[in-house]
């Protein structure tokens, strides 16, 4: 392992940590303008995160050990998962991190964690937003290893590093493949962070509720580490979007100019993806349940495309 | 004069567009954003015969990206609009024989399909210029993808929206491989206004199913404007 690499390690998680509040305060924001409110400041996040660190823990008496083992064990998942992801800096792929099957089963055991938890407090809300968590993890996943199986072949690597190498060498924004890539990688955005169309961020008022069901239970410190750990996952599918599809000064080499250069232009793009994200979930209802393998079989239809184009042609 | 790859490289993004408004129109339940997608679908269509200008320069290309535009961009989606308006229907959520879902997983087979067979076909010809294939191929498979929202569909004004799709994945074809007489190309044109027309004076039964249509035929006859229909 160079100092390079271990260079490259500091600084993704430390900028992710810093950056993820934002985006999600950014759609939020973006939300309440369409809806004509004002909306809670852009940096509330940080507010609510430093909040709810100082605020105690309380447990249910039914809860056992996974409901204090989650939140960590959900944080630390989503952390090396965040490793996979380069936001500003690609250096040479060291072992396995940076492998995109991997990235997918990090994400995979946070959720089975998350679900677990869900169940474990005994509250009914948290139960029912675990099931359905799971209904729709067993149809999204096909459809994610087809896209990430689409990617793994337009680029003729399974390393996510590899990828933003060779897009950021390229440029590519206007090949078709591309295109139908950023299609598939949007709505599994949209599923993965459990935003409407399929769950609504928003409320823990309807019996609708996945994502924020199933973290009812929990309090003080955990709901913090729950918090940013959804906010990290949201910043790490929205990375792995901006830095294939629009590489544009993403720093390959260790400087510091080009590094403040690739944050500077990586907070721009991520804050136009998250002015497009809540547009998008503006102009849309939630859907019904039953309805939504439609959405995932765009995706699957996609990708699929982009397979046979690419074997075939 | 623009560099012909750069132009090439256009056409396969407006591809891209066909493919998606497309999967669209199968899968949306929303009437009046199918007719809006089908109007961008046929302007993809009139900015391909453009580009296609440019490489060519047949000038029967601007003729057909003239009659397309004012008769599939302007004329017909004006027409389905106002039926709509009458109508008051906004959603067309009755599916038979298959779901948007399956239909989706089965255009998938179905252009895998029209892929392998196209290119046995050309290879005999001899003719396998990379962007003309590819066009020929979404042309056929445009067509039967506006065929499965044809028959999945219950309502007729769906139907119709699936037929006129089918058309551009004619005129498509046409586009990139044999070049129909612009005469042929013409007359398809107006068949399709006709057909328009004749749906918005059909309207009492456009909100129906085809099975009830003709219940409704006799329910409405106090609708004063449709009064001759019956």
């Amino acid at each position: 392992m160079s100092l390079d690499f271990i260079i490259y390690l500091i600084i993704n998680t430390a900028f992710i940590l810093l950056i993820a509040p934002l985006f999600a305060g950014l759609i939020r924001k973006v939300k309440a303008w369409t809806q004509g409110r004002q909306g809670p400041p852009v940096l509330q996040q940080y507010y609510n995160l430093a909040k709810l660190f100082r605020k105690e823990i309380i447990y249910s008496p039914h809860a056992s050990w996974i409901m204090r083992a989650t939140p960590l064990v959900n944080m630390a998942a989503i952390m090396v998962a965040a490793l996979f992801v380069p936001l500003v800096f690609v250096p040479e792929p060291v072992g396995g991190i940076g492998n995109i099957i991997l990235f997918l089963y990090l994400l995979a055991l946070a959720r089975f964690f998350m679900a677990l938890a869900g169940l474990d407090a005994g509250s009914s809300f948290g139960g029912m937003g675990s099931s359905r968590e799971m209904s729709i993890a067993a149809i999204i996943e096909p459809t994610t290893i087809i896209v990430f199986a689409a990617l793994a072949i337009v680029f003729k690597s399974f390393n996510i590093f590899v990828m933003f190498a060779s897009s950021a060498a390229t440029g590519a924004l206007t090949t078709p493949t591309i295109i139908l890539i950023g299609i598939s990688l949007f709505i599994i955005l949209i599923v993965e962070t459990s935003r409407i169309p399929v769950d609504n961020p928003e409320t823990h008022l309807e019996l609708t509720m996945i994502h924020e069901g199933m973290i009812l239970e929990q309090t003080g410190r955990n709901l913090a580490l729950m918090e940013l750990s959804a906010a990290v996952k949201l910043t790490l599918l929205m990375a792995l979007m901006i830095n294939l599809i629009i590489p544009a000064g993403l720093a390959v080499t260790l400087t510091a100019a080009g590094i403040f250069i690739a944050a500077i232009l990586f907070i721009l793009k991520g804050s136009l993806l998250a002015v497009i994200i809540g547009l998008f979930e503006s102009s849309m209802a939630k859907k019904r349940f039953f309805q939504l393998p439609s959405l995932f079989a765009m995706a699957f239809f996609f990708s699929t495309l982009i397979i046979i184009i690419e074997v075939f042609a | 004069m623009i560099e012909s790859a750069f132009v090439a490289g256009l056409v396969r993004v407006l591809f891209v567009c066909i493919i998606i408004t497309a999967v669209y129109i199968i899968s949306a339940r929303n009437l009046l954003s199918i007719v809006s997608v089908y109007a961008v679908q046929s302007l993809t269509l009139v900015v391909i015969a453009l580009l296609l200008y440019l490489l060519e320069g047949a000038p029967v290309l601007i003729a057909i990206a003239a009659i397309t535009f004012a008769s599939k961009v302007l004329i017909i989606p004006y027409f389905i609009a106002t039926i709509q308006e009458k109508i008051r229907i906004k959603r067309d959520i009755q599916f038979h024989f298959l779901s948007p879902t399956s239909s989706l997983f089965v255009s998938m087979g179905l252009m895998l399909l029209v892929y392998i067979v196209l290119e046995r076909v050309m290879a005999a010809t001899g003719d396998r210029d990379n962007l003309f294939f590819f066009g020929a191929v979404l042309g056929i498979s445009l067509m039967l993808m506006g065929m499965m929202v044809t028959f999945s569909r219950k309502r007729a004004l769906t139907k119709i929206l699936g037929f006129l799709s089918m058309e551009n994945g004619v005129l498509l074809f046409g586009l990139f491989v044999t070049e129909l007489p612009f005469i042929i190309e013409f007359l398809i044109v107006i068949d399709l206004i006709i057909l328009v027309l004749l749906t918005t004076i059909l309207t009492v039964g456009l909100d129906s199913t085809l099975e009830d249509y003709h219940k409704r035929l006799h329910r409405f006859h106090l609708w004063e404007d449709e009064v001759e229909v019956r």
